[in-house]
């Protein structure tokens, strides 16, 4: 009997042996497909993504011009940048443009989306969504050349128009005191559409029970606005500020291209100082050291936004 | 629309009030979504006048002796058709490229089990609030080493990777039920034969939703290509435009009207036809 119930326990304890060499087999046959799959993407991202931020660090500790070679020079890079009274000036540049970015495509874009998000005809609900969408679909490099010109001080047609309501302007982009906030609206016709259509989609989820119940209550609009609406939109309005933060924190085409920064460098960027100390300039160290900075900041940022975000964002419906 | 369905006739004669009386907030927002439209519009009417009418203040808005004279001229001052040609090239390669690197790795992500799964999809998740802007020395340094400074391929190579695509896909993924994989299993498929078979074939709004968004990224690009792209016959169109603009603003603006209008109405026909693809691609990003 015992014998017996041994060599079961023995024949038992091969099998399950077996059974587990079987799937130690198939879990690293499972593994290493896994891994060929994920290696292409991944050795592009140690390439041009990983690569280059670790790059960024050693380059920030170098002088280099791509034509001498290049040399050591320890902290330097960072003490110059304590000292530049430019790139302080991009740093305040970006972020008054990011904070008006911001509070327009938020305030804009949900009166918009409010305002389509009643009850209208098919046909008009169509074409609002592709007049205030498509502007999005231009490319930047247009976007700026159509700026350039429609408010030309000659024959931009916004220009005439707005100096007969009033409004007189000689440039709005060769003025010190209006060309920021020229690119500052220039960008809210661009992109705005895209904060609308978030908006909208994220006003068309909310389940319009809530909505009857509310009236049921003997709720008012203003009541029903602020108790259902915004805190059941709050996920599209996060995602929209996060999206426009870090998109306005790299403002660099209109600025490139309409102003080079200036009048004096009054619309100066950090991205277009990135490109002039680099590929003007061609002092690679000191622009790495600046990508470095604009990459902190937006860390700091985005873990802020994250932070702040369980206070006032709700995922579900419950309160 | 729904209204004319219903047989009863109260529902029937509010819709048709409706119709003939537009509030004045309709009215606002057309007069809005008009004066969104304009500034395309005024500039494709211009790049359709004549030197004498064009550029006119008050605006010609009615061209009525319109002439292709501008657009004729285009072709003479850039080589429009090569910019055109370099741009779909370009866009063409990332987008498959990126979407099918992206999916693999997605896969992988989403259905396999192997050793570092977290800790590797954790590396690559810190790289998405990475704009590649804040490495753009080093990765211009790089590719000046490789010797690849001034190509395309320099522009198009590091999109092949797109750590957003294999977010957006990983979590497309992951919500095709696992019942699936496993009847596709029982019938003899592979890891690589349930990806094909099903993962793939049920994904196709997702996998057009980051070809879109790629794509469309990719053509509108102008950082990258104004740095790498110096000769003309390797220019996108839109360093292609600002070469032009560079060039001739002084002398002929509505000729660089007509080269815009070349690239912005051809949009908005696309946009026209295939807007609800466009747009939801363009929101889905948002809900996962």
């Amino acid at each position: 009997m015992i014998a017996q119930a041994g060599r079961n326990v023995a024949a038992l304890d091969a099998a399950s042996r077996r059974s587990r060499t079987a799937t130690r087999a198939r879990k690293r046959r499972e593994a290493l497909t896994a891994y060929l799959l994920i290696a292409p993407a991944f050795l592009l991202f140690l390439g041009f993504i990983a690569g280059p931020l670790a790059g960024s660090f050693a380059l920030s500790l170098f002088s280099y011009d791509l034509l001498n070679p290049a040399h050591y020079i320890g902290l330097a890079n960072y003490r110059q940048l304590l000292h530049d009274h430019l790139a302080l000036k991009s740093l305040e540049v970006t972020f008054i443009f990011t904070a008006a970015s911001l509070v327009l495509h938020v305030i804009v874009g949900l009166a918009l989306a409010l305002s389509v998000h009643r009850k209208m005809p098919a046909a008009l609900r169509y074409v609002l969504r592709t007049a205030f969408f498509f502007p999005v679909l231009i490319s930047w490099a247009v976007v700026s050349l159509i700026a350039e010109y429609t408010l030309d001080p000659n024959f931009g047609f916004v220009t005439y128009y707005l100096g007969k309501i009033g409004i007189h302007n000689v440039g709005w982009f060769t003025n010190p005191h209006t060309a920021l906030g020229a690119i500052i609206g220039v960008d809210l016709w661009h992109t705005v559409g895209f904060t609308f259509l978030v908006l909208l989609a994220g006003l068309q989820a909310i389940p319009r029970e809530l909505y009857e119940a509310a009236r049921v209550d003997g709720a008012g609009a203003r009541r029903t606005f602020f108790s259902i609406t915004l805190p059941l939109l709050s996920p599209s309005l996060f995602f929209v500020s996060v999206i426009s933060i870090i998109g306005a924190f790299q403002i660099f085409e209109p600025v490139h291209i309409i102003t080079l920064g200036g009048p004096g460098d009054s619309t100066e960027s950090i991205v277009q100082y990135i490109y002039q100390v680099g590929f003007t300039q061609l002092q690679m160290g000191y622009a790495a050291t600046l990508g470095l900075v604009l990459f902190f900041i937006l860390l700091l940022v985005t873990l802020v936004q994250f932070g702040l975000s369980k206070r006032w964002v709700h995922y579900d419906l419950g309160d | 629309m729904s209204a004319v369905g219903y047989a009863s006739s109260p529902v029937r004669r509010r819709s048709k009030t409706r119709r003939i009386k537009p509030t004045v907030a309709n009215v606002v927002l057309l007069a809005i979504a008009i004066l969104m439209l304009l500034p395309v519009g005024w500039l494709v009417i211009q790049s359709l006048l004549g030197t004498g009418s064009a550029l006119r203040v008050p605006p010609v808005w009615v061209p009525t002796h319109p002439t292709t004279a501008n657009y004729r001229q285009v072709d003479q001052l850039i080589p429009f058709f090569t910019f055109l040609w370099n741009s779909v090239k370009i866009t063409l390669i990332v987008t498959t490229g990126a979407v099918a690197t992206s999916a693999l790795a997605a896969y992988a992500f989403a259905k396999l089990e192997f050793p570092g799964k977290n800790l590797l999809f954790i590396v690559l998740l810190c790289a998405i609030m990475v704009p590649n802007q804040v490495t753009a020395a080093p990765t211009y340094v790089l590719m000046h080493r490789l010797g690849l400074s001034t190509s395309q391929v320099a522009v198009w190579l590091p999109g092949l990777v797109n750590v957003f695509g294999i977010f957006l896909l990983r979590q497309f993924f992951r919500g095709i039920p696992k019942e699936l994989e496993e009847a596709g299993r029982l019938d003899g498929l592979s890891t690589m034969g349930v990806l094909f078979r099903i993962v793939l074939p049920l994904s196709k709004h997702a996998l057009a939703a980051l070809a879109i968004l790629v794509g469309s990224a990719t053509w509108n690009d102008y950082f990258w290509p104004s740095i790498y792209l110096t000769d003309r016959h390797e220019m996108t169109l839109p360093v292609g435009l600002i070469t032009l603009y560079g060039l001739y603003h002084q002398g002929s603006p509505v000729v660089i009207f007509a080269a815009i209008s070349m690239t912005v109405v051809p949009l908005l026909v696309v946009f026209l036809f295939a807007q609800r693809a466009m747009t939801e691609s363009l929101t889905m990003t948002g809900f996962k």
